[in-house]
């Protein structure tokens, strides 16, 4: 019944987004055909790919630091992405798109390898105090990011992968994101291990896991997704959060029976977030972003007060 | 901090002793010293209009100049940022006067207490105006009144131009390219004059009055299908890199466009437009740009 109905809603939203858009699919003024192959498509697969990576990536990131309250952007993931953009744009301007999003997967990899070693200092007694690490993290890597581009003059090309949107995305302009769909592939085959790890390393390593090792497959596939996600539209806060704790908390924690429950909610949410910033102010457009952190903080504080609390659980 | 002081119980004498003359600003009509001998000019549509009028300026923003005044300005000492001007290094210069406004409006009260500050700012739709007024004030003050005179007759001729160029030549949009995305801009924005002062008509009227534009599609683009793009690459504009106007707009949505079928695609001198808008060489460069582009169009 679930499973039809959310089938239901996401074929509704696909459709919703194909339909709507600046350019009438009916007037004839734009060749009907072009608009949907170039734009609505690309956009449409964009925002469901987006979504789902970053989804998947916060459950990831989660179980790997047994924290309900982490999410890829409390990692310092894409501000770490973006000082890897940066860098490469300084050094080597016209590097090829894949060139790129090596140097910001690379650099984003070394941003959450520094935040799990950070986790692994801070005292477990109270939840919210590794997200308020990460916050801080984060905050210290975007501080940097923000001085080297103010300095090199390059703050309004941060601008553009800051504000997650995607009124860019045409036919061309965004395959990096199947990446994503590829990834999550890859995370289906290590979902087991991850549920494991979310026992607790110690627990894990006792069960004949190779701790170490899983969390850095683990880490790899998180940060190439948010990589791919930063290079092609930015960043998209609260995703990674919202999502994987609604799922867990309705589902328990199987990552490979929830795997894709949780891409196919992500990549809804996105697509929803992204029909609603196209239509408040048609035709002009509104962040896919800015959307999502409205209903996003909403849903955040909703999971924090609302919902039941099992006892002698965090979070 | 001491060489503030100092530097402005220095300045405050003569700025008292010397002559003024009434002129126009952004802030409503003041009194400009007359004929000073050492301006500082925080604004760079300023600079622009100053350097026309063949004024020699001792102190300038650090901000990468359009091309045609990167010359002039290689010389000039830079006092801080067009944001945040460095009080100090300004004060050790002891101008007589310092022209702001624009992106370092904020600044002219502070500033104003180290010499005469005159906000200078130019915006809106009406700029061709302020350009004039702008004209006439540095004249007043520098007493180059014949100079501007001249000035004045040159941009009316290319606006005669660039007019007659574009009269019946179709509807055009002006939009800005940044690092792969697009913003519209409409007769009422800060590159509004082209529509209004030029007649140029808009391919879609009433875009919504916003100073930094309309954050939009391909997709709006093609729908409302100018007949002309008028295009400025903010990424060229400030000196980045990053993707070009013209990779930007290579796509299919663009090109299904009047605009892009017939190649009426203008790009803009960025940098003129974007960070001395206003300007004499700015406003004369971008109207015989367009008129040399429009003029070569059958109509």
């Amino acid at each position: 019944m679930v499973r039809l109905a959310s089938a239901v809603g996401l074929l509704g939203l696909i459709a919703a987004s194909l339909m709507i858009g600046a350019a009438d699919l009916k007037s004839g003024s734009v060749d009907a055909d072009l608009l949907v192959w170039v734009s609505r498509i690309p956009r449409t697969a964009a925002a469901l790919l987006a979504g789902a990576g970053l989804a998947l990536a916060g459950s990831v990131v989660q179980l790997a630091v047994q924290n309900r309250l982490v999410e890829p952007g409390l990692t310092g993931t894409p501000e770490a992405a973006m000082a890897g953009l940066l860098a490469i744009t300084l050094i080597a301007p016209g590097a090829p798109l894949m060139l790129k999003m090596l140097a910001a997967s690379l650099a984003s990899m070394a941003g959450t390898a520094g935040f799990l070693i950070l986790a692994r200092h801070v005292p477990r007694q109270d939840p919210m105090l590794l997200p308020l690490v990460g916050l801080i993290y984060a905050g210290i890597l975007g501080a940097g990011v923000t001085w080297v581009a103010w300095t090199t003059d390059l703050m309004q090309y941060l601008g553009v992968w800051q504000a997650g949107e995607f009124s860019g995305v045409l036919r061309g302009r965004y395959e990096l994101l199947w990446l994503i769909a590829a990834l999550a592939g890859l995370l289906y085959l290590l979902a087991d291990r991850i549920t494991i790890l979310g026992l607790g390393e110690d627990r894990a390593r006792s069960l004949g896991l190779n701790a170490r090792q899983t969390m850095l497959a683990g880490l790899a596939i998180v940060a190439a997704t948010v990589a791919a996600v930063v290079v092609t539209v930015g960043t998209l806060p609260f995703v990674g959060l919202v999502v994987p704790n609604i799922i867990s908390r309705w589902r328990g924690d199987n990552l490979r029976r929830n795997l894709p429950l949780i891409a196919v909610s992500g990549g809804a949410v996105v697509l929803a977030a992204d029909v609603v910033g196209r239509v408040i102010r048609w035709p002009y457009e509104i962040p896919a972003g800015t959307v999502f952190a409205v209903i996003g903080a909403g849903l955040f504080l909703w999971l924090l007060y609302a919902a039941p609390r099992p006892a002698g659980q965090n979070g | 901090m001491k060489a503030f002081f100092c530097a402005l119980a220095l300045v405050l004498p003569t700025a008292l002793q010397a002559e003024t003359v009434p002129v126009a600003t952004a802030a409503g009509e003041v009194q400009a010293p007359l004929t000073p001998a050492k301006t500082v000019a925080l604004d760079m549509a300023a600079i622009d209009t100053l350097d026309a009028l063949d004024v020699a300026i001792i102190g300038r923003p650090d901000i990468a100049p359009p091309a045609y005044l990167s010359e002039t300005l290689a010389s000039v000492p830079t006092v801080g940022t067009l944001f945040e001007p460095d009080f100090e290094a300004l004060a050790a210069l002891a101008p007589d006067l310092i022209v702001a406004g624009g992106r370092s409006q904020a600044q002219v009260q502070p500033l104003s207490q180290i010499a005469p500050t005159l906000d200078m700012t130019i915006g809106g739709a009406d700029l061709l105006n302020e350009t004039t007024a702008r004209i006439d004030a540095y004249a007043a003050i520098y007493d180059r009144t014949d100079a501007g005179t001249a000035l004045k007759a040159e941009l009316d001729a290319d606006l005669a131009a660039a007019r007659d160029a574009i009269t019946g030549k179709g509807k055009a949009m002006i939009i800005l390219t940044n690092g792969g995305k697009i913003s519209a801009y409409g007769a009422n924005s800060r590159f509004g004059w082209l529509h209004s002062a030029l007649d140029l008509p808009e391919a879609y009227p009433g875009l919504v009055v916003e100073n930094h534009g309309e954050a939009v599609s391909f997709e709006f683009v093609a729908e409302a299908n100018p007949d002309w793009l008028l295009v400025i690459d903010r990424g060229a504009a400030v000196g980045q890199g990053g993707e070009a106007a013209a990779a930007t707009l290579d796509n299919p949505l663009i090109a299904g466009t009047t605009a892009g079928k017939t190649g009426q695609i203008v790009y803009l001198d960025g940098s003129a437009m974007y960070l001395a808008g206003g300007g004499f060489h700015s406003v004369t460069g971008t109207l015989e740009q367009l008129t040399a582009a429009f003029g070569g169009a059958g109509s």
